[in-house]
């Protein structure tokens, strides 16, 4: 069995080979091709990309400069999205898995699937159907609406309820993934709790409180962490509904990322956009981590 | 017992929820059998007053800027070949670290799993440069390779590899079979579920992505359905609900035939996606 010959290694190696080469091609190449271009005055047009170190990123930061504009409204409103999505996000991702797991066994499988089938279509299909949803004149709410004596509300033109437009077709969209995690890890909280606690006398809101959240927490931290990321990148939904209208309002980061390199084609200035969105991310990422390591030894 | 009540009241609410699910899906197709005129003008008709089938015809035809068919294949060709690339890299990447004698093994293992918490928006840009400057922009090159990064993968059947009696392997190679033989004959037949999942998972997040394949392609032949069907929607289809909705529910029906084929594959993976 002593084989480990250079032999063995050479072999083994041929293995990780194929993956390592498209993970350096597709990812790590890109990185630094990124940071690059980030320091460059990089317009399409202009054959001479004239590097300028840090500029692209102190415009960013200047407030005389139209980058700090698109960077930081985009920011804004790419921000505003996270708040009120994340919250919901989470807590009627778990509100739907209390209820599955409320249903009788046999129909629980029937409802998870009609929870989770928005999340199988793409962003494209999701938009077109709910701007149809959300038409102001011939829209399915509106009509009802109209017939119930209210007034046509101005679902994609108006804030703010561009925003709750986007966040309610978001939910429907995305909502099932959470509700599957959140799923399983109810199923795993052990049924002695439970038993202990309803010998105890506890009601379902006290054994909820005090049994069922604090052992899905870890779950909790996760689902948090993906959709805040997830919702970071948000980008179809205003993009095909609201067109970022009114005005700038649903304007995403990610779209003005986009705007500056697409169709500016200024790539040096976006690539530092995009630098910078992703630093955001990570810390974003970090501190949530670490706020729940902290609290977890706190309780210790 | 009050609890009768109690069950009652939690079926009705999964039932008004679940309409909250399927009715846009369930407007979507009615729409997309209404002709134009009752679209707009009819008020609310969950079943259609004319029953027609023009919009699907006319989208189907393929007429001057809806080639559907190309499209639509072009979606299941992309879908098809990136999961089969994400799938021959993966398992073996997965397979030599979890199992064989690779060296640098924890430091390549590092690498690939935190290259899970780098946001994506940082790759996509000079990405698409890369492919600017090979002159791969639409092709299907730029549609399937960049998938293939992704470390998720890895990560996934890994575990697995790792859960996997040694015995079976040694046994095999008392046998003579080499490192190739074991991989192929013992191992992935054991991993198979997991496989299905990863396949699944990988499929329709390449047919349902939206924005690079939108951003790397320009040519109507090469667009992906997802893609097409944005286009349409500002494009020609702007004012014909009617059309829009029947590309809708033709682009929709692959993935919902496949999810629900694959439903519990696909709960499985995004189950793993969590953390134990």
């Amino acid at each position: 069995m002593q084989r480990t010959s250079w032999k063995s290694k050479a072999t083994s190696s041929l293995f990780v080979l194929p993956y390592l080469l498209l993970f350096t091609v597709f990812l790590i190449a890109p990185i630094v091709y990124g940071v690059w271009i980030s320091m460059h005055d990089w317009d399409l047009l202009n054959p001479v990309k004239e590097f300028v170190g840090l500029k692209n990123y102190l415009n960013i930061f200047d407030s005389e400069s139209y980058l700090h504009n698109l960077f930081f409204e985009g920011l804004k409103n790419t921000f505003l999205f996270v708040i009120f999505s994340v919250p919901l996000l989470v807590a009627v991702g778990l509100g739907l898995a209390l209820l599955l797991n409320a249903l009788p066994k046999k129909m629980t499988g029937l409802f998870r699937t009609a929870y989770f089938i928005p999340y199988s279509v793409s962003v494209s299909i999701v938009a077109i159907i709910w701007l149809w949803i959300f038409d102001t004149n011939s829209g399915l709410i509106n009509q009802y609406l109209q017939k119930l004596g209210f007034s046509a509300i101005p679902w994609l033109t108006d804030i703010p309820w561009a925003w709750v437009s986007i966040i309610i077709a978001t939910l429907w969209w995305t909502i099932g993934f959470n509700m599957v995690i959140f799923t399983n890890a109810l199923n795993e909280v052990s049924e002695e709790l439970y038993e202990a606690g309803s010998l105890d006398g506890a009601n379902r809101w006290q054994t909820f409180i005090h049994i069922t959240l604090p052992t899905i927490k870890p779950t909790m931290l996760f689902v948090t962490l993906t959709s805040t990321i997830a919702s970071f990148n948000i980008y179809g939904q205003p993009y095909l509904m609201t067109r970022g209208g009114p005005g700038t309002s649903t304007q995403v980061l990610l779209m003005n990322i986009v705007e500056e390199g697409f169709n500016q084609r200024q790539l040096g200035n976006a690539a530092a956009m995009s630098i910078l969105m992703a630093v955001i991310m990570i810390i974003i990422s970090l501190v949530q981590f670490r706020l729940t390591r902290e609290k977890k030894e706190a309780v210790k | 017992m009050r609890n009768t009540g109690f069950k009652i009241f939690i079926v009705t609410l999964a039932i008004v929820i679940a309409i909250f699910f399927i009715a846009p899906l369930f407007w979507m197709l009615a729409t997309s059998f209404k002709t134009d005129q009752e679209a707009f003008t009819s008020g609310i008709k969950w079943i259609p007053e004319i029953f027609t089938l023009e919009n699907y015809t006319y989208s189907l035809s393929g007429g001057s800027d809806t080639p559907v068919f190309t499209w639509m294949s072009n979606s299941l060709f992309v879908g098809i070949m990136g999961t089969l690339l994400v799938l021959i890299v993966d398992t073996l990447a997965a397979y030599g670290l979890a199992r064989l004698d690779v060296p640098f093994k924890k430091l390549l293992f590092a690498m690939f799993i935190g290259s899970l918490t780098i946001p994506w928006v940082i790759t996509f840009l000079p990405l698409y440069m890369g492919f600017n400057q090979f002159g791969l922009l639409d092709t299907y090159a730029v549609l399937i390779l960049p998938y293939s990064a992704n470390a998720f993968g890895v990560f996934l059947l890994y575990q697995s590899f790792k859960a996997f009696p040694k015995e079976l392997e040694e046994a095999a190679h008392l046998d003579g079979a080499n490192k190739w033989q074991v991989f192929i004959k013992v191992v992935l037949p054991s991993v198979r579920p997991v496989i299905w999942t990863l396949a699944i998972f990988t499929f329709m997040s390449i047919y349902n992505d939206f924005l690079w394949p939108l951003l790397t392609t320009s040519s109507p032949e090469m667009r992906t359905i997802t893609t097409g069907i944005a286009i349409m929607q500002q494009g020609s289809f702007v004012s014909s609900p009617g059309r829009l909705m029947a590309l809708t529910a033709i682009a929709t029906i692959p993935v919902i035939l496949i999810f629900i084929m694959g439903q519990r594959s696909f709960i499985k993976g995004v189950t793993q996606t969590g953390i134990k």
